[in-house]
Order: structure tokens, then sequence, then C-alpha cells
């Protein structure tokens, strides 16, 4: 059986249109990437397809406390149960709905399988000239057991607004639940966008996530992704600059343990002169977990005056944990900088001497130096809440009882 | 930039662009050629024609049968039509093979030809205290010092001659670094390589001068494939100098070497390469296509450093590696990589640290100018039981033109947590400043951008033997021209 299987007796029995068909049929034909997809080299989805999953949703009323539980206390807040919108803030200048469908460029086969199975998502629309002062929070609660799920989501910001974003996807049971999750953001001229993705869900839980973003002139566009929980997680964020003065700037913090494995795809597609990305990805391996980060840069010919830089660093510290890093840069222009740069090691010893001669013990002196590892990235995000929660989480994840929020 | 400056540099770039390769010409020397084409018969001739015992036509046969089963690699980030293999002439020798006691016997032609180059065998012989083994279109015509280095024990001759004199040192290492099976290329080579050089340093003993072969290609149409053996035997020492120029031809030409080097306990091995083989013309016609696997084994505490200077062919696709196998054993890789005109490279290493407290650094410099591109690709793995290993690699690229590109591709896979890795890579180009700093004080912009690019080479060309530092300037010179003074 499996995840196909699922998918083949749940496609026989929907009514979708014919171009959806033709699209599920040549996946179920092609079936989902294998480790010699070279976007998937160090990924396997061979043991999450295993699984069973019940595709239909059955969408279980959900109660003010748990929300409370996992929201982050802001006043804009969307919720989703089950797919289902089950509450969307009034703002001004800004409209809220539900799925709507959307024309994707990427033709990546998970998202082929997305955009013919989804039902559910938001579509976000900013009005011109709107500067949010509150940011908008996003819940998708989900109650099925081994559910698999698929949210297909846009974001359109008018010309000259401004906005922030928090999202959490949250399982509700412990069952291995699988989310095919795809956002679209489009940046016209002079926006400021910043998305943060907290993905703390239930240790079972699997998720594969893309956000493509189109950025129009003077635009700039913050992502910042932070994992912390589920066993399995694949973030393929893309940026596309279509105009000149255009800014990308990337944050991710992982921070694994146990089995869990985490994926980092970036992509930013340098098309248009002028223009500048930014990528800090951290990542801290405790147990058997695993990393993987692909960060891809690539300069348009013609695409002079680029500023592009790109860090990934990890640190190992455990026997069994392990990282595949590869930082790719496609350069066709040739009055620009652009540079990466990859490390991987472990805490330094002298330091931790250091701390525990002055009678710091070792899980909180190691808990320090991993924090002042992965702060640089969470220092990024302008979120208050976002980032003391990363701390939080962090702290949590590390066995220690300490507040950095200093 | 001001319009009249971006005029200058378009001129300059031009100037770059449309500089001719120098070492176009070609030798009539007779050849005894086998028709073209590839067949198992093919094969058995070339075993016949070198006398080879039975062992080693086995092993052609086994590897022509395995090529016959694989699929040309498209994974590099190249075009080119792919070469047809049965339109290549497998093998071509010099009618008579000449037992040369002193280099007057030389064929006149040939003479003149290395003269052109610059080498001049008995310059060399007598100053430079190198012995040359010079391969001309798969057999090996003169060499030298061979008595020399006979008193030392050390074995340095054609592979023909070893798998005849030493079957049971061929026997055992050849493929054992590099296996027919590998890829493609390596498949190919092993069936069908003619000749090549063949090396063996005894226990202890360092190599009292530097070992080097030329290597030319000269009949149109024929494929070389060079098969080099290099092993370094417990506590021994070696520095190995290969450099390759070919004639201007307007066909494709085909280059498929293995190189295979054996680093016993302790022992160093040093391999340079110089190349230049005719990269086509400025509309991409012609040129060489270098499809080259070279791989070192060390063992332990063993070193084995790579530098290479990559100006020539139309296309190449070379990785030269180390296996880290024994404990604190030590991998090199210096590169510098120059694409012009419609050059394309797809060049870099592979660091495969299994052994315990082992260290590889990698520094690769890439310049590409004209319509041309330049990739580097990278592996850096350190296994689960190469504990307190540590990696450095730096790949700069520098970018002359807004025509042409310049990519980086390393994979890096760690597996244990006691081992370091570094990476850093940077694509830039000559910064407007640098060069005004430099006018300011009277250096033409040529003499400036020659002045950058030796300075940005200077890490690679450090390590290479004084000999070959020169030449190997030389050439950025040439493949620069216009813009390197």
């Amino acid at each position: 059986m499996g995840l196909i299987k699922n998918i083949k007796s749940y496609s026989e029995g929907i009514q979708i249109s014919a171009e959806k068909r033709e699209i599920l049929t040549s996946f179920l034909s092609n079936g989902f990437p294998t480790t010699k997809d070279e976007e998937w080299k160090y990924t396997s989805l061979k043991k999450v397809i295993a699984n069973e999953y019940s595709i239909e949703n059955k969408g279980t009323i959900i109660d003010s406390s748990v929300i409370e539980k996992y929201s982050l206390g802001l006043k804009n807040k969307i919720i989703f149960s089950d797919g289902r919108l089950i509450n969307s803030p009034s703002i001004k200048g800004v409209n809220i709905n539900g799925f709507s469908e959307f024309e994707s460029a990427n033709t990546d086969s998970i998202l082929q399988l997305n955009k013919a199975l989804s039902k559910n998502g938001f579509t976000i629309s900013v009005d011109k000239n709107t500067a949010l002062e509150n940011p908008i929070e996003i819940l998708f609660f989900s109650t099925t057991v081994n559910g698999f799920s698929q949210y297909r989501n846009q974001i359109s910001i008018g010309e000259n607004s401004e906005v922030k974003f928090i999202e959490r996807l949250q399982n509700l049971n412990n069952s291995a639940s699988f989310v095919n999750h795809f956002t679209q953001i489009n940046c016209a001229e002079n926006t400021k966008v910043e998305y943060n993705k907290i993905q703390n869900n239930t240790a079972e839980s699997q998720l594969i996530d893309t956000v493509n973003v189109y950025q129009e002139q003077d635009s700039t566009c913050n992502i910042n992704t932070l994992i912390f929980g589920g066993s399995f997680i694949r973030n393929n964020l893309n940026f596309e600059q279509n105009g000149s003065n255009c800014e990308s700037n990337m944050n991710g913090v992982s921070i694994l343990n146990n089995n869990q494995l985490a994926d980092n795809h970036t992509f930013v597609d340098h098309k248009s002169a002028h223009c500048r990305s930014n990528e800090m990805y951290k990542g801290v391996y405790l147990d058997n977990s695993k990393g993987v980060f692909n960060g891809k840069i690539m300069v348009r010919p013609d695409a002079q005056k680029i500023d592009a830089f790109q860090s990934n660093n990890n640190l190992l510290l455990s026997d069994t944990s392990s990282i595949d890093s590869k930082p790719q840069l496609e350069i066709y222009a040739d009055d620009v900088k652009c540079s990466h740069g990859c490390t991987i090691g472990q805490l330094d010893d002298d330091a931790l001497f250091y701390m525990r001669s002055r009678g710091i013990g070792i899980e909180e002196a190691k808990a320090v130096l991993t924090y002042a590892f992965a702060s640089e990235a969470i220092e990024n995000i302008s979120v208050e809440q976002v980032k003391s929660l990363a701390k939080k989480l962090l702290a949590k994840k590390l066995n220690v009882d300490l507040d950095f929020s200093l | 930039m001001s319009e009249q400056k971006r005029q200058s540099e378009d001129k300059l770039l031009e100037k770059v662009t449309s500089s001719e390769y120098k070492y176009g010409f070609t030798t009539d020397v007779e050849s005894d050629t086998i028709p073209k084409g590839l067949s198992e018969d093919v094969v058995r001739i070339i075993s016949a024609k070198k006398n080879e015992p039975e062992w080693m036509l086995q092993y052609r046969l086994k590897a022509y049968n395995a090529w016959l089963e694989m699929e040309e690699p498209n994974w590099a980030n190249i075009n080119y039509t792919k070469p047809n293999y049965q339109e290549i002439i497998y093998y071509s020798a010099p009618k008579q093979k000449p037992v040369l006691d002193s280099l007057d016997d030389l064929d006149p032609e040939m003479k003149e030809m290395f003269d052109k180059l610059g080498i001049s065998i008995d310059e060399q012989n007598k100053l430079a205290n190198v012995a040359v083994d010079i391969v001309m279109d798969s057999v090996s015509v003169a060499t030298s010092f061979k008595e020399t280095l006979a008193e030392k024990g050390i074995i340095f001759c054609p592979i023909s001659d070893a798998i005849q004199d030493h079957p049971e040192l061929v026997k055992k290492y050849l493929g054992s670094v590099v296996p027919a099976r590998d890829n493609f290329f390596s498949a190919l080579n092993a069936a069908v390589f003619s000749d090549g050089s063949f090396c063996y340093i005894p226990k202890g003993v360092k190599c009292p001068m530097e070992l080097s072969t030329y290597f030319r290609i000269n009949e149109a149409g024929t494929g070389q494939f060079e098969r080099t053996l290099l092993i370094a035997d417990e506590g021994s020492q070696v520095s190995y100098l290969e450099g390759c120029t070919a004639p201007m031809r307007d066909e494709n030409q085909l280059h498929a070497a293995v190189v295979e080097l054996i680093a016993m306990d302790n022992a160093d091995i040093k391999y340079s390469t110089v190349q230049n083989w005719y990269p086509g013309n400025a509309e991409g016609v012609g040129g060489v296509f270098n499809f080259v696997t070279k791989r070192g084994i060390c063992h332990k505490s063993a070193k084995i450093s790579w530098t290479q200077v990559e100006t020539g062919s139309a296309v190449t696709w070379k990785y030269p590696s180390c296996i880290l196998k024994g404990d604190n054993s030590i991998g090199e890789f210096f590169s510098v990589a120059v694409t012009n005109n419609r050059q394309q490279a797809d060049t870099g290493t592979k660091m495969i640290h299994l052994g315990k407290n082992t260290k590889s650094t990698i520094i690769a410099k890439g310049i590409s100018a004209g319509k041309s591109e330049g990739n580097y690709r990278g592996l850096v793995r350190i296994s689960k039981g190469a504990t307190n290993s540590r990696n450095f690699s730096q790949c700069d690229s520098l970018l002359m033109g807004n025509k042409c590109g310049s990519h980086t591709f390393p994979y890096i896979e760690v597996k244990n947590n006691s081992s370091k890795v570094e990476h850093e890579a940077t694509t830039s180009k000559i910064g407007e400043d640098q060069i005004f700093y430099c006018n300011q004080r009277g250096i033409g912009t040529e003499a400036a951008i020659a002045l950058i690019v030796n300075g940005y080479c200077k890490d690679v060309l450090n390590q290479l033997p004084m000999e070959f530092a020169v030449e190997a300037q030389k050439l950025l010179e040439i493949s620069l021209e216009g813009s390197v003074g």
C-alpha cells in the first residue's frame, strides 16, 4: 500500500477538472522523487510515503483553549481547523479569504500534486499603501489521524505596503501526519514583507513546505524559518527578483534531536540588476538527527551589481548526527559580489572549559554556546514574540532551564 | 562606469578573446595506425601489438564489456556533441620506435617540435635535472635518466614496458584505485589504453629528480588514452610533473586518461599538471575533449598533493581525487582553471576521508573570460570513522567580461562530530578600484590585470615546482593574452 495507493484510490472518488486529472495521472505514473533526483539526493521520501494516510479530512471543532495554547497571543489570527477557515480577523486594507485557485510556475512534482489535490488554504490581498502595525498570525490545526493534507496559499501585497506574518502548523494528535504546504507571495513595488515560519509540530509529523516569492522593484522580503519539531521537514524556498533594488533575506535555525531530519533548499534567482540577497542558515544536530542544506544563488546574464551572500553553519553535537551541505553559485554576470561560506564543527572545548571552571554546568555551558551560535539568525527576526518563543524552544530542546532573552 | 572606460574594457576583452592558440602545428611523422572504430577485435589488436600477456588482454576485454553497458555521463554542467566512438582511431604509434642512446637519434622533425614548445630536451637534461619521458601519440619515444633512477631502484618507464618487465607490480596495482568499471571514460581507457607512464619508488627512497612526461596528441582523429600508474612505497617521496600541449585541429579530439597514485605508509607524492590542449578557436570549433579520471589513495600518514593549471581543452571534465584511507593521511588540491572563448570546464576534486585525523586542503581558482563557462565541482566526505578530520576549502572565481559564467557546486557530507569542515567561495570581477590604484601609479591597465591575476593565482602557482611555475605563468599569459602582459 502506501501513500501512492492512498492518493490513487482517493482520486478515483473525487470530481476534479480535466487539467487536474491529467496532472494527477502523470504524478501517479512518475511517483514521488527519489534520491536519484539531484534535488533529493540526500533526502529520501521512501519511509514517508510508505505509511498509510487518510486524505479526506474530517474537520472537528476545536476549542479556544487549544488555540490559546499554540498562539502567540497576537490580535490578528487566521485559524484553520483541518483545512477549514474558522476564524479570520477583519483588518482595514486587508482581504482575507479561503482557498482560491492560482497558477504556480514551479513544475516540481510535489507542487503538481499540491495543485491537483488542494482544496484548502488562504488567499490574502493587502491593499496599496497599507502598513500594518500588528503582525498576522496564521494557525493551521489538524485533528485527523495520519492525515495527508495539501494547503495552497497566496499572498499579494499591494504597492508601498508593509506587513508581517507568523505561520504555524500544529497537529492535535501524535500521529504521523504529512502536509504538503505551498505558499506564493507576490510583492509589488516598494513593499516590505516578513514571513516567519515556526515549525515545531509533533514528533511524528512530516512536512514538505514550498514558498515561492516574486518580487518587484524596490521590494524587501524576509523569510525566517525556525525548525524545532517534526520527524521529517523539507523546505523549498524560492525567490525570484523581477525588478531592480530588491532585497531578499533568509534566516533559518534548525535545532534537531532524536531521528529528526530537516532539509532546507533555497534558491535565489537574481534576474535584475542592483539587487541583494542575504542568507544565513544555522543548524544544530543532536542524537541521530540529520541535516541537509542546499542553497543556490543564480545570477542571470546582465543582472549586474548583485550582492549575494550565503552562509551555512552547522554544529554536530553527537556522534551519530550528520550533515550534507551543498552551497551552489551559478553566476552569469561579471560585475557581482557573490560569496558563500559553509562550516561544520563542534563547540569550542576551551570555551566550555572556561565556563565550567567558573561553576557553570556542562549542559548550561553547551546551551549558552549553542544559543550564541544560533542567535545571529534569531536576532534578525523583527517580531518580538517570535524571537522570545525561539529562545524558549531552544532552551527546551537543549534541556536546560535558561532564559536567553536578556 | 563611464562609456569611454567601458569601451576600452570591451576592446581589451575583444583582444583577449581573439588571441589564438600559439602551439598549433602538426608534425609529419609516419604513423602506424589501425582502422578507426572500437570493437572487441580492436582491443585484441591493441593488446597483440603491445605483445601483452594474457591477463592484460583479459583485463582489457573485461573493461570493454563493462564499457558497452555504460552510458556517457551527462551530469556535468557542460554542453558538447558526444563523440562518435566508432569514428576514433584507437591506436597509432610512430612507425619505428627508436631506441635512443642519445638525443641526436631523435627524428629531426620531432626535435623541432619540441624546440617550438620550448622544451628542448637536451637543455632540460643538462640544466633542469629532469628525466623526461616523452609520449608522442601513445608510444614513448625518449626516455632519459633511466640509469640514474635505476641505481636508486626507481622504476620509471612506459607502462607497456612495465607490463612486460614488472608484471607483478602492474597486476597488483592497475585498476586498484580507479577500477575499470569506475566510470564511462575509465572503462574506455582500461579497454584501449595504448601507453602511458609507470613509476615505482622503492621503500624509503627519495626520488632525486622531478619526473615528468609530456603528452602530445599528434595524429588527426586519434584519441589518446593515457594510463599512468605511480606507486610510492613506504616512506618514499616523489614529485611528478605532467604537461600537455596539442597541435591545432578542427576536429574534436578525445582524451580520456586515467591516473592512479598509490601512496603507501608515510609516502609523499606530489603530482603537478600543466594542461594546454587545443581549446578550439574563438567560435568554439575544434578543440580537445579532456575527460580524465585521476585518483590517489593514501595509506597511513601518507600525503598526496595535486596541483593543476588548466588552460586548454574545449571541454574539461576532471576531478583529481584523494582517498584518505590511512590514519593521519593528508590530501591537497591546488588548481587554477582558466577558460576563454567558448571553453567549458567542469573540474574540482573529491576528498574522501576514511582514516582518523586525516586532513585535506582545497584551493581552487577559476578565471572565466570570453563566452566560456567555468565550474568548480567538489566533494568533501567525512565518513563516520574519520574522527578528528579536518578540511579547508576555498574556491574563488574571477569573471572577465559579461558573457562568461562561473559556477560552484560543492558537496559537503559530514558523518561524525569531531571533524571540522570549512568551505568558502567567492565570485567577483577585478575591482575597478584595484585597476584604478595601479593606473594611478603609472601601471597600464593590461599590466595591472596581469599583476592582479598573478596575485590571485599565487597560492596555487607557488605549489608548482620551479620549472613548471615558469611555464604555467607563460600559459596564463597566452590564455588571457591582451590583458595579461
